[in-house]
């Protein structure tokens, strides 16, 4: 069984939700310098102020080199809708026992609530590739922090410049499907090498800051929080994850398969129910 | 009694011209301003059936060697206005860096859904969903007014464009698109 995911890190994403929620009123100039409507910092690799409290209390005075040396992050500088933009990590090097990525953060700066997702990484992913849907709520940079087996931390960001997207309004066609995972594999296995595969948990992911039209009350925050996902028994990575996943939170992941086996989903959503999903590879 | 009529059509004279500076305003405000000298497609179908026909603006786009900028707007829209009027207002300099462009003004209005709208080219007409699927554009799932979309002269998708306008309302990001910066 994998080990159930900690939840420290939730309650670490609320005491930055609290701090950041004084953020408009503390921001710089700089970020505010409107040449045309836009703010100063909107190159790929700039801070952010909400960047740099996030930094510290993610990371306390860690260096982090910044760049695409060790991990890149891809993601279009206008997506079709800000509520599902589409992000990719790439994680350049190998994922061995020696030297591996032991975790990813993925942030976007300006959500109402920045940390969108970390992933708990073991050897098993092979390579430590991964592709999601964000909603990015307003201009922002989305960044992805790799830390290493070593300790090193990488970051690389791009800006993002979307409108809207925490109020997009949700799918709810089929509440009865909510809870149900999904696997897929877009080709066939390869055993004892990395293989892509998908995880969808269809869901509504909530925000908490979408008005329902008729009742015209706020929709309460309703979201997927924890995903762990293991192959024959052996963890292959856990997510701590949040609302500024778009909807139905799908990722796209590699896995190891070391012979014949069966790919297994444990998700935990805020409302603390438990749904699995499992797929048999052979 | 006998100038019942006419009180009719003085009353009918007089509510005519309350309204012709606001039909006058109307006009004046909907669609893309005239100094982009856009080729306004009406659609035809009637409101259960709204086709916008884009073989004319690909023929001329063809002729004259220029790519397609095609904008789709809504009477009724107050995000279209705010676009528009971002474009009148930066007119001076805009209109240069849209040489290169044939802007298509597609009249639609918001009772026009999804459903409803329908993008002919050449002999095939689609649903915009369809439309959207069949240029691998990933505004399929919801129809956003307004919406922009970029072509070469043979009808390929430039650029995935974002759903609205909100994102281009600066003079340096309405250049970001023209020069397809992604």
């Amino acid at each position: 069984m994998p080990t159930p995911i900690k939840r420290l890190s939730c309650d670490r994403r609320r005491v930055f939700m609290l701090g950041l929620g004084a953020l408009p009123f503390a921001m710089t100039p700089r970020a505010r310098a409107a040449v045309g409507g836009l703010p100063g910092n909107t190159g790929h690799a700039d801070l952010s102020p909400e960047w740099e409290l996030l930094r510290g209390r993610l990371f306390g005075k860690q260096p982090i080199t910044a760049g695409a040396d060790r991990v890149q992050l891809i993601a279009p500088l206008r997506a079709a809708y800000g509520a599902s933009v589409p992000v990719k990590i790439i994680s350049k090097l190998a994922q061995t026992p020696d030297l591996h990525v032991k975790r990813i953060h993925l942030l976007v700066d300006k959500n109402p609530s920045p940390l969108a997702a970390t992933l708990e990484l073991t050897p098993e992913v092979g390579q430590a590739d991964f592709e999601t849907r964000l909603r990015v709520d307003e201009y922002s940079h989305v960044r992805v922090v790799s830390e290493l087996s070593n300790g090193e931390l990488h970051m690389d960001s791009r800006y993002v410049k979307t409108s809207g997207g925490c109020s997009a309004p949700p799918n709810r066609d089929s509440p009865e499907l909510i809870g149900r995972t999904i696997f897929k594999l877009p080709g066939p296995p390869t055993m004892g090498a990395p293989t892509t595969a998908d995880v969808t948990v269809i869901h509504p992911n909530d925000t908490g800051f979408e008005l329902n039209n008729v009742t015209v009350m706020y929709i309460p925050s309703y979201f997927v929080r924890t995903i762990a996902v293991s192959y024959a028994g052996r963890k292959v990575f856990d997510a701590d994850l949040d609302f500024s996943i778009s909807e139905n939170p799908t990722w796209r992941f590699n896995f190891v398969p070391h012979g014949p086996g069966e790919l297994r989903a444990e998700v935990v959503d805020s409302k603390e129910r438990h749904f699995t999903g499992s797929l048999k590879v052979a | 009694m006998k100038l019942l009529p006419r009180r009719r059509r003085l009353l009918a004279c007089l509510c005519c011209a309350a309204f012709i500076p606001l039909l006058a305003g109307a006009q004046e405000g909907a669609g893309i301003p005239a100094a982009y000298a856009p080729l306004v497609i009406e659609p035809s179908g009637g409101p259960e059936r709204a086709e916008f026909d884009l073989g004319p603006a690909l023929a001329r786009a063809q002729r004259e060697n220029k790519r397609l900028y095609v904008y789709l707007g809504a009477s009724d829209c107050p995000y279209c206005r705010r676009y528009e009027n971002f474009l009148r207002k930066n007119a001076a300099e805009l209109v240069p860096h849209f040489r290169p462009w044939l802007v298509v003004d597609l009249r639609s209005s918001l009772s026009t859904t999804a459903q409803r709208l329908f993008i002919r080219v050449g002999g095939k007409s689609r649903p915009y969903v369809d439309f959207q699927r069949s240029i691998g554009d990933e505004r399929s799932r919801m129809l956003v007014y307004p919406s922009v979309w970029l072509f070469d002269p043979q009808l390929k998708p430039l650029m995935q464009m974002p759903a609205g306008t909100g994102t281009f309302e600066t003079v340096d990001e309405q250049l970001e698109i023209l020069q397809l910066v992604q």
